[in-house]
Order: structure tokens, then sequence, then C-alpha cells
């Protein structure tokens, strides 16, 4: 008995000292998200990471045929984390910026999972899955996402099944601000 | 005893060296080329590296403008740059990096290539498209017209142009709107002023559904599309059709971008990209002629070695081979 009181101390000890900790707690890149009528949000890592996630598949291919991935990559729906800023309907636009100058645009349709060409693994084209959802990725392959990779936060194309590669240029590295507009 | 192991260990670090187990680390020489010249570039590297076993060519090809930003937004340790739009290079390196030195001062043009329609055994009107009809055949309403994405790839804009173009040299009116502008809502119009032709692209350009026009993010998706019949005809650069075993027709000199002596034809024509996708370059492309360029960035760590790299590519294209483009 002794013994299992020494070792639930210990535990709460390690967990008091942080050791048991979030692990996106210090990672330090604020993205700010402008809602249609310009309501503004800036939210941590750490906030990100605690909405609601998914888990799926994700794999990229560059526009000269360079295959990045497969992934098991964990994020949030973009279509959900735009709720914090009044939602994205349709007719809109989402316009993803990223910290080294990038910028790439949206539909409503697209980050519904439509009209996103997907490939095989043979690079032919192939009928988007139904489970198709653009999402900002955070965790890739069980570990928060490396910056040299494009993190701590990068817009993915996450699919339920296995295999499925769609176009590098969604994959917005580095992002560091999202609007929605129209 | 302990004499005799010495020995014993002595031989095998001379054994493992002799035989190639302790290998000398190579010198890597980076290489960023734009895609269109992906193919000849891998020609070129293991000619090079046959020459030159010390050396390791690493070759991560790009469009050209992503070429060039490694080096000049993502601050990667490139040693040789090589764009297929010669303008680019002092548009976006002729100016300070985070040294206070230009990441360039100079840029090698060394050879041009030229817009053509690229199509299969299997493309509508296949037996009957020449240089002359080109226009008619993708007017009619059953032939499939596939181009890149203008905001990714210069191939793409470079159609736009080059059916603006068309549409004014060859003086077919409506053509324009006939084979690419009418496949979206709201419709691409050709804006003609004093100063010019210029189509305005919308922020997200999609063709409408079933209509005939498909457009895929770069050139390799859109000449599988073109194999797998999805699109009868494929605007891309003759070089790459060429490499790709594709049959090609050739356009007319004044709207190919791919005659010098037609850069004041050319350049009657501005595409304007539906948002700006870099912050570093804007969305205007005007109409040029197509010619490819190398430099050397001011920061290479290899410089010596890429510009020996850099001599042998030249010479290389100026030789020429199959899918190279055609040396200035």
């Amino acid at each position: 008995m002794k013994q299992l009181l020494l070792i639930l101390a210990i535990f709460a000890c390690i967990c008091a000292a942080g050791c048991v900790s979030d692990p996106y707690a210090d990672i330090d890149w604020p993205l700010t998200l402008v809602g249609a009528d310009g309501t503004e949000k800036v939210m941590t890592v750490s906030q990100i990471a605690a909405l609601p996630s998914v888990s799926g598949n994700g794999y990229a291919v560059s526009t000269v045929g360079i295959k990045y991935g497969p992934y098991k990559i964990t994020g949030v729906p973009l279509i959900d984390l735009l709720d914090q800023v009044g939602g994205v309907h349709e007719g809109q636009t989402v316009h993803v910026f990223a910290a080294d100058g990038y910028l790439w645009v949206f539909s409503y349709e697209q980050l519904l999972g439509e009209d996103l060409l997907c490939l095989d693994v043979n690079l032919k084209e192939m009928k988007t899955p139904a489970t198709m959802t653009p999402i900002l990725m955070y965790t890739a392959d069980g570990v928060p996402y490396p910056y040299d990779d494009g993190g701590p936060l990068r817009v993915a194309t996450m699919t339920a099944e296995p295999d499925v590669i769609t176009e590098g240029s969604l994959w917005v590295k580095w992002v560091d601000r999202i609007e929605v507009h129209g | 005893m302990r004499k005799s192991l010495l020995i014993f260990a002595l031989l095998i670090i001379v054994f493992a060296v002799c035989s190639g187990c302790v290998a000398e680390e190579k010198t890597v020489v980076k290489v960023v080329p734009a895609g269109s010249l992906l193919l000849p570039l891998e020609e070129i590297e293991l000619e090079y590296e046959a020459l030159h076993p010390e050396i390791d060519i690493q070759i991560e090809g790009h469009g050209s403008i992503q070429a060039i930003r490694q080096v000049t937004d993502l601050h990667q340790p490139i040693d040789l740059v090589v764009v297929a739009d010669e303008s680019l290079i002092p548009d976006m390196m002729y100016q300070e990096g985070p040294e206070g030195v230009n990441y360039t001062d100079w840029y090698t043009p060394f050879a041009r290539n030229e817009m053509v329609l690229a199509f299969t055994d299997s493309s509508a009107y296949a037996d009957e498209i020449s240089t002359e009809n080109w226009y008619e055949i993708l007017s009619r309403d059953d032939v499939k017209v596939g181009f890149s994405n203008p905001t990714l790839d210069a191939a793409g804009y470079r159609t736009l142009l080059v059916m603006m173009l068309a549409e004014e040299q060859l003086q077919v009116p409506g053509l324009f709107s006939a084979v690419i502008g009418s496949s979206f809502d709201p419709e691409l119009i050709v804006n003609k002023t004093d100063d010019g032709l210029a189509v305005e692209l919308p922020v997200l350009l999609q063709p409408e559904t079933n209509s005939k026009v498909a457009i895929r993010d770069a050139s390799m998706f859109l000449l599988s599309l073109l194999e797998s019949g999805g699109i009868d005809y494929a605007f891309d650069y003759k070089s790459v059709a060429i490499g790709q075993g594709l049959r090609y027709v050739e356009l007319q000199p004044e709207v190919n971008l791919g005659e010098e002596a037609y850069a004041s034809v050319y350049d009657d024509a501005t595409v304007y990209l539906g948002f700006q996708r870099f912050s570093t370059i804007g969305n205007e492309r005007t109409g040029m002629p197509v010619v490819y360029a190398a430099t050397i960035p001011y920061d290479a760590p290899e410089p010596e070695e890429a510009e020996k790299f850099m001599a042998f590519m030249l010479a290389a294209f100026v030789e020429g081979g199959v899918g190279y483009p055609a040396p200035l």
C-alpha cells in the first residue's frame, strides 16, 4: 500500500511539474482568423488543438510529381475552424495566408471536400472520396507537425481511405492567417 | 598479444578504406529548375556525375517562381536556379537579401521554347488539325481543351495569352470566348483598349461542369488527362510535347510566344491573375518570348562547382536532345 501511495505521489509530482504537458504549449505561432464581417480572433496552436479534431490519411504531390506522404494526420476541419469567426457560407471564399508570403484561395465547396482533384498512387485521376476533408493540420504521424515541413499549422486534405493524393498547391505551409471573403 | 590485435585492427581499417567502405563524401550541388526542364536536366545530371564522380548534382523541380522563392523567400541553400522566364530573375532576385547583398546581379539566357497544341491519335479531329486550322478545330463544340492553372504554372497564363493573341492576330472575332471564355461563369472577357488586350481572371478559376475546358495544376497532370482521353488537346511547351512523345501542332509565330521578332506583338496581351499568390511578385503577366535563363545566387554554398555544372549544362543545351528547348 505504501508503495502504491509512493507511485501515486511521484506521478502527481510529475504532473505538477509539467512533465506530462500540452505538446503545443511552447509553440509560439499565433493564427489570426478573420470572419466575413471583419471579426478577428487570434488563436494559439494549443487552443486549436483543443478544438474537436479529425484524424485520417494525408498524401500530396507537387506540380513536378514529387510525392509527400503518406501521413497519418490530425487537425481541425477548416469549415469548423471558421465557426470561430461566424462561419463560411456558399458563395464565399477562404483566403489562407502563410508566413512566407504565400496565399491560396478555397471555395466553400472545396471546404466541403468537393471540387478537389484526387489522384491514385500512380497519379491517375480518381473519384473524390466522400470522406475528403480539408483540415488545418497540427499533427502528422503522431507528433506536432515540424516547422521544416511547413508546421506548426499547415492545410492538408484528409481522407479515411489511404493512398488518396491531392495537389500540393492546396497544402499551404506555415499558415498564420485565414480570412473569409464575400 | 596486444600487438597482434593492433596489427589486426589496422589491417581491417586498411582493407575497409581500400574496398570503399569508408567512402569519400561527395560535394553536393543543389539545382532548382523549372518543371519543363526536368527531363533534359536528368540526362545532363547523369552525364555530369559520370564525368565527375566526386560531385552529387541534386535536382528539385518547381514552377519558375517557386524555384526562385527557394532562394529569396525560403532562404534555402541553392547553387543554381534555372527558370522558364528570364524576366523573373531581375524582377525577383535583383534585390537585397538579408545580408544586404543582391540575391544575384546577372543571368544567362540560353534556350527558347514555344507554345504548341499537344494531342494523341485518339483526339477528336486528330487527322484533320494543322497549323492553319487549329483554332477552328478547337472552337468546335465536341472538342475538349486543357491547360494548366495560370496561377500555378507559366504555361497556364501563356495559354491565355496565346488565345488572346490568336483572336487578334489571326483575325478570328470571338475565338477566345469560343475556346475558353464561355466555359466559365461569369464568362472570361478579353478587354481591348489602346493599351492592348487584357483578361482579368476571377479569384477561383473553375470551368463549368461539362464545359469544353479542363484545368489542372501542372503540365504532368494535364498530359495525363490528355493521354487518358479526358481532353482532346492540351496547350504546352513544344519541348515538353516532344519529350512526352506526343503529337503536336505548331502555332503561328505571331501567337506562339516563341519568336523574338514578335516580342512587340506578344506584349500587347496581359493576363491579370485572380489573386496575388506570392507577396513578392505581382499578379500581372504580359506576353513575351519564352526564354530560359540560369543564375547562381550570391550565397550559393558551392559557387565554383555550380559554375562548372552550369557551363556543362549550357553546352548540353547548345547540343540539344529529345525534349530539350531549342538553343538561343
